[in-house]
Order: C-alpha cells, then structure tokens, then sequence
C-alpha cells in the first residue's frame, strides 16, 4: 500500500502515506473497525521519522477517516458512499493534476494530451 | 536541558591540512540529526570530539547536559555509539559481546538485546570474528540500541552494507527512536537514506557548518527553476537565487533558488520572463547544491 512514497514530492510524506490510506479505504479495501499499523511498526517499515506516521494518523482523524485510540492503537472509521466517492474523485483529480504538470513540462499541447487519454481508454 | 548535543566556538586541528573551526552544532532532545558531508570534511574528526576521544583546542561540547571531555564517563554511560569500523572483539561471541556491553551499561536491556537478535536473524554462539560485514553492521547496532542509550551517535552506520542489512538496521533505529525520546546523531555520506528518516539536518564542509535547518526548511524553497527571456539583472527577487546558468540544449536558463514559494510565479511575469518549469530537488540534489555554492561564494 505504501510503495513509491517519493520524497522529491512537494506532497510531504506524511500527506503521502495518509492519501494512500485514504484511497485504500475509498477503495473499501480497509473498512470499518479496521487497525492501522502501530506508528512503531509503520515508522520502522517504511524507514520514515515516527513523527512524520503521526503527523499522517492525525491528518486521517481530523478528516473523520481514523480514529485514535489512546493506547489501543488507530482505527478505521465508518465512512459514507458519498464521502468513499469524493475521495475517488480527488484521486482522480490528482492524477490529471501530476499528467497535466508533466504535460507542460514536455511541452505538449491540450489537443494532444486529450487525443492520447481518449485513445487510450477507447472513446476515439 | 534543550538539546542532547551543544557545542560552541568548537577548534580542532589535525595536521596543517585540516582544520575544525568554529563549530556551533545544536542537536534538539528527541530529533533524528542527520549530520552530511563530503569524505574529508571532518565529520568523524567531530565525532570523536563529542565523545571525548579528542580534545578541542578552544570552545565547549555538552552532551546530554554533560561537559565533555571532563564528564565523559558520565556522558557515556548514556550514549550508545556505532562507530565507522568495528571496535568488536573478533574472538568473542555475540552472546559474549553482549554480556560484556551488559557488564558496562546499566540501563542494558535483555529483553530488547534478545529480540534484536532475532529481528536481526544473529546467532548468539556465532564469532564476532565471523560474521559478515552486514552481520556486524547489525551487531554493533544491536548493542547500541540495547544500551537504552537517551543518545545515539551513529557514525557511517549503514557504509557498506547490503541493501536488506541496510534495511533492517534503519528500521531498528526508527523502532528505538517511536518508543521514547532519544536523539540520534547520525553521519552519512548516503545522503537518500537520512532524507525521510532525519528532521533534522546539518550540513559540514571542509571544517565549517555551512547549515543546520529542520529537514523541512532545507528542503522546501529549494527549487531548481527553468526560466525563459529573463533579463540579466534582476530587482530585488523574492526568493535568494543561488545559482543562474544556461541549461545546455536551449535557449532556457536554470535557476537555482531558495525560499521559493508559488505565488513567487507572479513576480517571474512581472519582469517579463518565462517561468517554464519548477523542479523540485531531493535532499541529496539540495545537498549537492549547498555545497556547490557554498564553495565558489
């Protein structure tokens, strides 16, 4: 779940691994009442500062997606089909986002990146 | 007591050739201080002045609120410290290097020296002599950590290990460093391994302490900016350009800046030149960069 977090990424890592799960539960692939790794556990797997898990736990329990429980550990909240599409749909806006900024890098025209995705998933 | 590690005005000097000058290091209680340079820069000559190996010419060194070097002892008995090159018994075993460390160290925790042998995949009877350079990268990690030391200094600790050694011995440090609020020191010329690691950076070259910056400052507003019809001379820029050079293939420049923040766009526009492309640096490009104008400034 938490391959590829980039470090060159504006995204800060904790934003990173927080979006991962995010997506994972949008996904339904974590559900409710689902425990997420100890932050030790989290932290030693990924070789990132303990601070930075926290920091991505916290992000998860102001957004009503986890909950922390004090010395129990960190679990996953009920969430809505409203909620799991809105997520789907950031994720998606996301990805655009990140093809759009390499886009220009290439220098490639809107002509020709909305040619290539619609080739690609077969509407042309 | 604000930071585990504290020096001032600190003066070494080893030969003609090389010099420590007015080192000022600050290591907060609880960061992970990644301590970068080049080979040759001094960072293991430093090393060895915090633990009282060598003795300053001028300046302080606190330790864990110590005075170094007169309350080395003291100092000590909290510190665990994996040095460059094995400083293990060859003849002992892994059993018998650990209950020497036991002997030494009064906060020696069985219970975590026996689970890291296992994590680690050591062998109590085997020979410190014997084991692989990966094995005693582990071991000499394993009696640090079991030490319960509330400061770990870590010199090159993962030099020369393979890839999973490498692994496994950060992921101990990290697990160590999430159960309380112990400092790591650690120095490194493989400057991606500290990157997520480390919130703390300090940057040393040739003697001298060109940064030392939360991880999260050094890295944000270090851009690398690729900018069309910019004129030569620039007014008063928001961000601090470092470095300006032509990028080789066309006719774009690249700009080296700090302090880069994206409303900063605007003023590229109002000068007139085109800003084509914002890429971000990792910490070793950053690294490499610091260093780079450090020494032709």
């Amino acid at each position: 779940m938490f391959e590829q977090l980039d470090s060159r990424s504006p995204t800060p890592l904790y934003d990173q691994i927080a979006a991962r799960i995010r997506v994972a539960v949008a996904a339904g692939d974590l559900t409710e009442g689902d425990a997420l790794p100890s932050v030790r556990r989290l932290a030693g797997q990924l070789r990132v500062n303990p601070a930075t898990v926290v920091q991505a736990y916290r992000s998860l329990e102001t957004d009503g997606f986890v909950e922390m429980k004090q010395g129990a550990g960190t679990f996953i909240n009920s969430v809505t089909d409203d909620r799991r599409d809105a997520e789907r749909e950031s994720a998606a806006r996301h990805l655009v986002q990140h093809m759009l900024v390499e886009a220009k890098r290439l220098g490639l025209s809107r002509g020709t990146i909305v040619g290539a995705v619609k080739r690609e998933i077969g509407e042309a | 007591m604000d930071h585990a590690i504290q020096t001032k005005a600190l003066r070494y000097r080893a030969g003609k050739e090389f010099e420590i000058r007015d080192l000022a290091l600050k290591v907060p209680v609880g960061s992970v201080y990644g301590f970068l340079g080049p080979n040759g820069s001094g960072k293991t000559t430093t090393i060895r002045l915090l633990l009282g190996q060598l003795r300053p010419r001028a300046g302080s060194i606190s330790v864990l609120g110590y005075d170094v070097p007169d309350q080395t002892t003291q100092m000590l008995a909290h510190t665990g410290y994996v040095p460059e090159r094995p400083h293990l018994y060859p003849s002992l075993t892994v059993n018998e290097a650990m209950q020497l460390h036991a002997a030494f160290f009064k906060n020696w925790d069985w219970s975590r020296a026996e689970e890291l042998v296992t994590q680690f995949g050591l062998r109590r009877d085997q020979r410190i002599g014997r084991l692989s350079k990966g094995e005693t990268g582990k071991a000499m990690m394993l009696l640090a950590l079991a030490q319960t030391p509330s400061l770990l200094i870590l010199d090159e600790p993962t030099d020369g290990l393979d890839p999973v050694a490498r692994r496994d011995v950060l992921s101990a440090l990290v697990e160590y460093v999430s159960g309380g609020d112990a400092a790591v020191f650690i120095s490194s010329h493989l400057v991606h391994e500290l990157e997520r690691v480390c919130d703390w950076v300090g940057v040393l070259d040739r003697g001298r302490l060109i940064s030392e910056l939360p991880m999260e400052t050094f890295k944000n507003g270090l851009k690398r900016l690729r900018v069309g019809s910019a004129p030569a001379h620039l007014d008063d820029p928001p961000f601090a350009v470092l470095a300006r050079e032509g990028d080789g293939v066309s006719a774009y420049e690249l700009w080296l800046v700090r302090g880069w923040q994206d409303p900063m766009h605007q003023y590229l526009a109002s000068i007139g030149a085109d800003l084509r492309e914002v890429i971000d640096l990792d910490l070793e490009e950053g690294f490499v960069e610091l260093l780079r104008t450090a020494r032709t400034a």
